[in-house]
């Protein structure tokens, strides 16, 4: 029954401590109860664990019938999140070429070297924007489901 | 097999008139289910006892360790009366329901 408890404590090790103790507890008391039963109906303790352990889906079966509602507003702080970096990323970019074109003109006029470093410094934009994209594309489809 | 997606919304009121009709502990709840749909619907632990647990909360149901008829304790699942009067509004709402779908899906040729 060990085993049974480690799977359980294992299953909802993120939930927040409050609730926490009474979850597991409760979990794990109806969990040892369906391997109680199955063994009486003839199966060996190992093999009523497991199946025990196998039907019973996973935390977020669990999770899914109470917290969603949570889980969206977490998710729209994120994507508010990466606008500002993608602002961060461009501003930051904009004032480091502005430096490198400042330099190169001021001390070198005659050969144009700062697209070079340029070129790389506008990846990090373009990185930023690409996870926005993305993220923006995820959260299409789970309002879709 | 009906996706649990489709169903859970009624989760609570199956599980309410379960528990209604006789006292229950968890893994009997879950029997009964697969047995009644004949396997058309098997409910996942997991979500048996969240919804059970989001019952208790509410106070529609309360448990007690009760002995089984040989051996071993279960803690067994009790109605309400708040869990009755809630039931009673879903049932309601279920007849509405399924005439309305009804209407709409039902071919009519």
């Amino acid at each position: 029954m060990r085993k049974i408890e480690n799977f359980v404590k294992h299953t909802f090790k993120d939930v927040p401590k409050e609730e926490k103790v009474e979850l597991i507890e409760s979990v794990t008391q109806s969990l040892i109860e369906k391997v109680e039963d199955l063994m009486e109906n003839g199966m060996t303790e190992q093999k009523a664990i497991d199946k025990t352990v196998l039907e019973f889906g996973t935390a977020e079966d669990f999770f899914n019938t109470s917290k969603k509602s949570s889980k969206k507003d977490k998710r729209k702080k994120t994507l508010a999140h990466y606008k500002n970096d993608l602002l961060f990323s461009v501003i930051g970019s904009i004032i480091i070429i502005a430096i490198l074109v400042y330099t190169n003109l001021y001390f070198l006029e005659n050969t144009i070297w700062f697209v070079i470093p340029s070129i790389g410094i506008l990846w990090w934009p373009l990185t930023i924007l690409y996870n926005l994209l993305n993220k923006k594309e995820s959260r299409k489809e789970d309002d879709n489901e | 097999m009906i996706g649990s997606d489709i169903i859970r919304g009624h989760l609570e009121s199956v599980i309410l008139k379960l528990i209604i009709e006789k006292e229950m502990y968890g893994y009997e709840i879950s029997n009964c289910i697969t047995s009644r749909t004949k396997s058309k619907f098997e409910i996942k632990e997991a979500t048996l006892y969240s919804v059970v647990a989001r019952l208790q909360k509410k106070e529609l149901i309360t448990s007690y360790i009760g002995e089984k008829s040989y051996g071993g304790k279960r803690r067994y699942y009790r109605i309400t009366p708040l869990g009755k009067a809630y039931y009673e509004q879903k049932q309601l709402e279920w007849v509405e329901l399924k005439s309305v779908l009804e209407t709409l899906l039902e071919d009519k040729s």
